[in-house]
């Protein structure tokens, strides 16, 4: 795999008009932002599925003309970093053929798409006659047509399995929606009056960016925006170059392992190589496992983005994410490799899996270089499944996807992890559906919803908390589809930081208390007359030596039920009354701290593959567990 | 003589305004005192009925109108220093509102802080009892675990236990049987139910708004009560009115029975005196005030303000509907600073008042907006807040040359000019997002800027936005306790019924409404309005069947409902979602979830005195060296004393116009005329190749 090209913007580089006036510079960069931030409000407020209107499984950005990132706000980094590499492919494919008025659509994971569950719209923006820009939103749908209601088919043996693949496309054609394509498209999908919904907020999103763009070329002068454009991505260039310099130079090298392939291959391996050498980072993923059998594999896209993304969040947040900063890191591996599949392998969960993890080998690799900047590791998209059923007449299809389960970020020196972190693709920014609205729209009832004691990782700053969470069907068999990870190889603990809980799944029979447990990917059923699901998520990894934690933090934790008072006493070394507000035995607690302090601890752990004891510490007689279960 | 007063407290000061019955306005600051908040409103009275020559029965006993907006609860939250509470909730659940909405701001931040919760874990309790959303009971009650829980609450001494259940919102029964049980357990213990606070669906914001009010009821039952004591043992005729967020006033009764509504409320007032100042050059207006740290904006379309259900106060929802301020960093201490990559950028961070702008010389080094206004000559150093403070304009350019125009290579005015620049750009950004990014053009609408930098940005913003018309009123830095002397009563109904339009069930929607409207209008009689004054006002929650999220639409009509009034609210549907997200589905019906009736009582209209005639020939009263942004340069330019300015009279830019307590900048081709007693205003020259600022156009289906 070939590291991303450097690019010139020959459009800006004969425009240049004028002196540079700081002022000016601010304004515009401000200015796309906004527009930016307004696509994605349009986009959110008026989308149809849960996965985008709530869990933001989207993301809104700006191109310029060559392509290269301007503007992204808030939108999803695996999408973005990569995006470039797909309204390119657009542009070619469509060369001399591109007009005012025209919307693409495109998902091919095979020309540059992240996978097929991504769905990239693009309108080019003109002004003064000239393909100035491009408008692109990239949306995450709940369906694809795939073998089995999900979008994200663990279990797919190759892109065929996933659904439709669509090369570019024409989907709007000078104004006019092209009716014989839209059809074509949504006779394939399942939820097409929900997928339509969405596909329209997508277009709004891009059409109300256009307008701006176009009202923006209007009042600079568009020669005038276009040179700016260049000064905004050598500015975060600037400053993203300065920030890469203060890390240390060297070489830094990490692996980890994802639960399965979705076949029952299990702990696949990744391994990285980081090297910071001045303003630049080459992150080389060489000597990881070959490709998975199922949709645990990466795309070029997804790969290109997932070694980058955690310099976004090294670095200041303050720095406008554009091509300037991406243009710093580049990002290799070998074509063959779970990191990176071969043609047709699937690579339906390519955005969380093994990308969540590719991201978090290079934060067990950099932690000791730089702890101030890295955080421990976070859940890597467990416990969000997608439940479906056929209504009680068997012809009302209905499902969505929990995300009220997942599992919980990495603390980071100075402040403790956060809940619902859904995996390293979002850092934390998605949402999640009110209970009273998911019990309104679908046949389930939530049972329960609450913190999980003792899944956070333990440390001076704790992960966020994993949750329990039990769904009762209520009409009719409910097929459970899931797609994850982390579960038997939890997130790691930083700097003497402990691991994340890992967590689990199962299906209770209330019959007879027993109990299924499935792994972190799986398909399977629910009967909604004796059984009912739940999803214990996993904690976040901690961060520094938990025998360092603020002994009236730990007391606090502890009344509060987020520690345990054994785990208090054990690995905190803080020793608690009995009490509901219970008091601190400083004498006692000062010993065990001393004891502590003499046994070293590891700068990551875990440090070997399926280090979980989560699922032997819940099966109990008579219980089973299954390993990628399939429908 | 009859009075109307509004009274504001803020955490330095306790403004009065007083509008007598000629429209006279009396504006009065007191110190506040916050060990004892009440204490302050008395001082100020005494000394407001001294300067009416008479005593405080003798004002209170005339007073028609009094209206009290005050920062006690807000404050208690932004200082987390109020009681403990308890939170009592459905088992399984007790993690609503440290789940939140799930979503994490700042992204590539890993040092963010989660926000904390309002009740400690420990004290958050489930017990069993569970409806589903048809009613049906499927867990029945649990009291003897609610006994218990109050004993654990007893023992961690809370003052407030705030209930809120699963589905209560349709179903309360649960919620009113274990708050009895509380106050059984729980003497002298404040008990809140959700159900009564926000009947609404979507258990977080709802949970939010009852902690809240559990968290400030104590403080604030205490307080109002003492108050009202007070008042009505000096004499008040009236009954006392309390400021609430949804741009109204309610009765002290009703404010302890949903105090959420009391949070924020302040720049609530600012529509009531937008249009007060405004009205009479059109109902469409966008309020700007610009203090020293931040500044507000609010949409006033039709002359109705801008209604949200999302704000967050110290990052909690409180649910209820909302005058829809939006609130950036941008005021006259906010500070021009050059980052890393070489970029002008200005603010969030603010000098506020201490250490204040660099020429205020009591300790700030850091160049502000007001300091820029010094350089450029628009501030007059000598007579800032009528010569009260000396304005250092050396430090100013000091601080600018240091922080900004050195590292830039520009010169001081330069460098002063681009913060300028920088701050309007927030500002305009600010203004767009409470009209453009929702569909509506901004050019169609009069800026109001008040605050006392209003008028120093209000013809460059109005510039920018496209828009031609600014009002800049005279006594600017007093806009929301003014507002308050001009506010209307209001009450905020709510009733929670799904229906689907194409299979709506009219007579259910025709009782729902019925039953709103006849509680509130029996409410606002017993207030003592009349039939005429009375308005209400319907809108409904609706989104198309398998969205997610809702708009806010207008419901038809003030009889029955009948079906040619559902497909007009069907229309507006189908037209507001177009304009706000550039696309829409007419052949689908719509799904509403909320029904909704704000009540409000309008009292009379106060006097708008006239102002004096003034000279028919307006003179400046001097020139000073100020900055053109025409030509980029210093020139001389005119001041004019707005005491020399009478009805009529007009100002041709650049020029500036020096009042009291506010200042306006006229560039080249703005037109400013004297209104009336109340303020300016400014006829904006339209911007070189100005641009079109706002278009809504169809998506093609």
């Amino acid at each position: 795999m070939e590291p991303t090209q450097t690019m010139t913007n020959p459009t800006a580089a004969e425009a240049a008009g004028g002196a540079y006036d700081p002022i000016t510079f601010s304004v515009i960069l401000s200015r796309f932002d906004a527009i930016v931030e307004e696509m994605t409000r349009v986009l959110e407020k008026s989308a149809w599925t849960s996965i985008l209107a709530l869990a933001h499984d989207y993301s809104c950005a700006i191109y310029d003309a060559v392509p290269r990132q301007v503007s992204m706000y808030d939108a999803l980094p695996i999408h973005t970093a990569s995006l470039h590499i797909a309204v390119r492919e657009i542009a070619e494919a469509f060369e001399g053929e591109i007009n005012p008025g025209d919307v693409f659509l495109f998902n091919d994971p095979y020309s540059g798409n992240t996978h097929v569950g991504d769905f990239v719209t693009a309108a080019p923006v003109f002004s003064d006659g000239r393909l100035v820009f491009w408008s692109v939103t990239k949306g995450h749908q709940m369906d694809t047509g795939a073998y089995i209601p999900s979008s994200v088919v663990a279990s797919a043996a190759d892109i065929y399995q996933e659904g439709i693949t669509i090369p570019p496309m024409k989907m709007v054609e000078g104004g006019e929606l092209r009716q014989d394509f839209f059809r074509l498209l949504l006779a394939n999908l399942r939820y097409a009056d929900l997928i339509e919904g969405d596909l329209r907020a997508q277009i709004g999103s891009i059409e109300k960016a256009r307008q701006r763009i176009e009202e923006l070329c209007e009042a600079y002068g568009t020669d005038v925006v276009l040179r700016y454009v260049d000064e905004i991505i050598d500015y975060s260039g600037r400053r993203a170059g300065q920030e890469i310099a203060s890390m240390p130079d060297g070489r830094y090298e990490a692996e980890g392992w994802i639960d399965s392939d979705g076949f029952g291959h299990e702990h696949i391996r990744v391994q990285v190589a980081v090297e910071i050498e001045g303003e630049r980072v080459k992150v080389d993923y060489a000597g990881s496992d070959p490709q998975a059998k199922g949709g645990a594999n990466g795309s070029y896209a997804t790969s290109q983005a997932a070694g980058a993304v955690p310099f976004l969040y090294y670095i200041d947040a303050d720095i406008p994410h554009n091509h300037g900063v991406i243009d710093h890191v580049d990002v290799s591996a070998e074509e063959g490799t779970v990191c990176y599949a071969k043609f047709p392998a699937s690579t339906s969960v390519a955005t969380i899996v093994p990308s969540d993890l590719m991201q978090d080998v290079v934060n067990r690799a950099m932690v000791e270089a730089m702890p101030e900047r890295v955080p421990a590791g976070g859940a890597r998209c467990g416990n969000i499944p997608q439940f479906a059923g056929n209504g009680a007449d068997g012809h009302s299809p209905w499902g969505f996807m929990l995300f009220n389960n997942a599992g919980a970020g990495g603390a980071a020196k100075g402040n403790d992890g956060w809940p619902l972190w859904y995996n390293q693709a979002a850092l934390g920014g998605m949402k999640i559906q009110p209970i009273e609205q998911l019990e309104l729209l679908y046949p389930v009832r939530i049972e329960r919803c609450e913190i999980d004691t003792d899944s956070v990782g333990f440390g001076q700053w704790l992960g966020g908390p994993g949750n329990v969470c039990a769904v009762r069907p209520l009409v009719d068999e409910m097929v459970t589809i899931t797609f994850g990870d982390a579960a038997s190889n939890p997130p790691h603990g930083a700097m003497g930081g402990g691991q994340g809980s890992g967590g689990g799944q199962y299906v209770e029979d209330e019959a007879t208390g027993r109990r299924r447990f499935v792994s972190s990917s799986g398909a399977f059923k629910v009967d909604h007359t004796h059984e009912f699901y739940v999803g214990v998520s996993t904690g976040g990894g901690g961060w520094g030596n938990p025998y360092e934690r603020d002994a009236e933090q730990v007391r606090i934790d502890v009344r509060d039920g987020i520690v345990s008072r054994e785990a208090a006493a054990a690995v905190f070394g803080v020793v608690l009354s009995a009490d509901a507000d219970p008091a601190i035995d400083a004498e006692a607690t000062a010993a065990k701290r001393a004891e502590l302090a003499k046994a070293p601890s590891p700068v990551v752990t875990p440090t070997e593959p399926n280090a979980s004891p989560w699922l032997k510490d819940q099966m109990r007689d008579g219980d089973t567990y299954e390993l990628d279960p399939l429908l | 003589m009859s009075y109307r007063i509004g009274v504001d407290i803020g955490g330095t000061f306790t403004d009065f305004t007083v509008a007598r019955e000629s429209g006279e306005l009396l504006l009065w600051k007191q110190d506040s005192t916050p060990d004892d908040p009440g204490r302050a409103v008395v001082q100020g009275l005494a000394a407001v009925a001294e300067q009416l020559d008479t005593d405080v029965e003798g004002l209170l006993g005339e007073t028609e109108l009094f209206v009290h907006g005050t920062t006690v609860a807000t404050n208690m939250l932004i200082q987390r220093n109020g009681p403990t509470i308890g939170l009592l909730c459905t088992e399984g659940f007790r993690d609503v509102l440290y789940f939140r909405d799930g979503y994490k701001p700042e992204r590539f931040n890993m040092h963010l802080e989660h926000p904390r919760e309002l009740v400690d874990r420990w004290l958050r309790i489930g017990v069993p009892g569970r409806f589903d959303p048809s009613g049906e009971e499927v867990a029945p009650l649990g009291e003897e675990e609610i006994r218990a829980a109050a004993a654990q609450f007893r023992e961690a001494g809370v003052r407030a236990v705030a209930v809120a259940f699963l589905w209560s919102m349709l179903y309360p029964r649960h919620e009113q049987r274990a708050a009895e049980i509380l106050r059984e357990e729980l003497p002298g213990v404040d008990v809140i139910c959700s159900a009564d606070v926000l009947p609404e669906i979507r258990e977080w914001e709802r949970t939010s708004a009852t902690a809240m009010s559990a968290y400030v009821m104590p403080k604030i039952r205490e307080y109002l009560t003492a108050l009202t004591g007070q008042l009505e043992g000096g004499g008040l005729a009236s009954p006392l009115l309390i400021m609430q967020i949804n741009g109204g006033c309610a009765r002290v009764p009703e404010i302890l029975a949903r105090p959420v509504n009391i949070l924020a409320s302040g720049p609530a007032a600012a529509p009531a005196a937008a249009l007060h100042f405004a009205g009479s050059v059109g109902d469409n207006l966008i309020s700007v005030d610009m203090g020293g740290t931040s500044l507000d904006v609010c949409l006033i379309e039709d002359g109705r303000a801008a209604m949200s259900r999302e704000i967050q106060v110290e990052g909690q929802p409180i649910g209820v509907s909302a005058v829809d301020v939006h609130s950036i960093g941008a005021g006259g201490g906010s500070i021009g600073w050059v980052d890393a990559g070489n970029a002008l950028r200005v603010g969030p961070r603010s000098a506020g008042a201490n250490p204040g702008p660099a020429c205020y010389d009591i300790g700030g080094t850091e160049p502000t907006v007001t300091d820029a206004n010094v350089v450029l000559g628009y501030l007059n150093p000598d007579a800032f807040l009528g010569g009260r403070r000396r304005l250092r304009d050396d430090l100013s350019r000091a601080a600018v040359d240091k922080f900004v125009g050195e590292p830039l290579g520009l010169s001081t005015v330069e460098a002063a000019a681009g913060i300028i620049r920088v701050v309007n750009a927030n500002m305009v950004g600010a203004i767009r997002a409470v009209s453009v990014d929702r569909g509506v053009d901004p050019r169609r609408f009069t800026l109001v800027c008040a605050g006392g930098a209003g008028g120093l940005h209000a013809a460059e913003l109005a510039r920018e936005l496209g828009i031609e018309k600014v009002f800049v009123p005279l006594e600017a830095g007093v806009f929301c306790s003014f507002g308050m002397t001009v506010t209307d009563v209001r009450h905020d109904h709510v009733t929670a019924l799904h229906q689907v339009t194409d299979a709506i069930d009219l007579d259910a929607v025709n009782a729902t409404i019925a039953e709103m409207e006849q509680a509130a209008r029996a409410e606002l009689l017993e207030e003592g309005f009349t039939e005429d004054e009375i308005t209400l006002e319907r809108e409904v929650d609706a989104r198309y069947p398998g969205q997610v999220h809702e708009i806010t639409v207008p419901v038809p009509g003030t009889a029955q409902l009948g079906p040619a009034d559902i497909e007009t609210l069907v229309g507006s549907f189908h037209e507001q979602h177009l304009a706000q997200f550039a696309y829409n589905r007419t052949t689908m019906p719509i799904e509403c979830l909320h029904w909704r009736v704000a009540a409000i009582g309008a009292g009379a209209a106060p006097a708008r005195p006239g102002a004096e005639a003034g000279e028919a020939e307006v003179k400046p009263m001097r020139t000073t060296e100020a900055y053109s942004s025409a030509s980029g340069e210093v020139e001389e330019m005119p001041i004019y004393d707005v005491a020399t300015l009478g009805l009529g009279a007009a100002v041709s830019g650049p020029a500036i116009v020096a009042a009291p307590t506010t200042t306006v900048v006229l560039h080249e081709g703005d037109v400013l005329e004297r209104r009336d007693a109340d303020g300016f205003l400014i006829t904006v020259a339209p911007a070189a190749g100005a641009a079109g600022s706002a278009r809504a156009e169809a998506v093609p289906a």
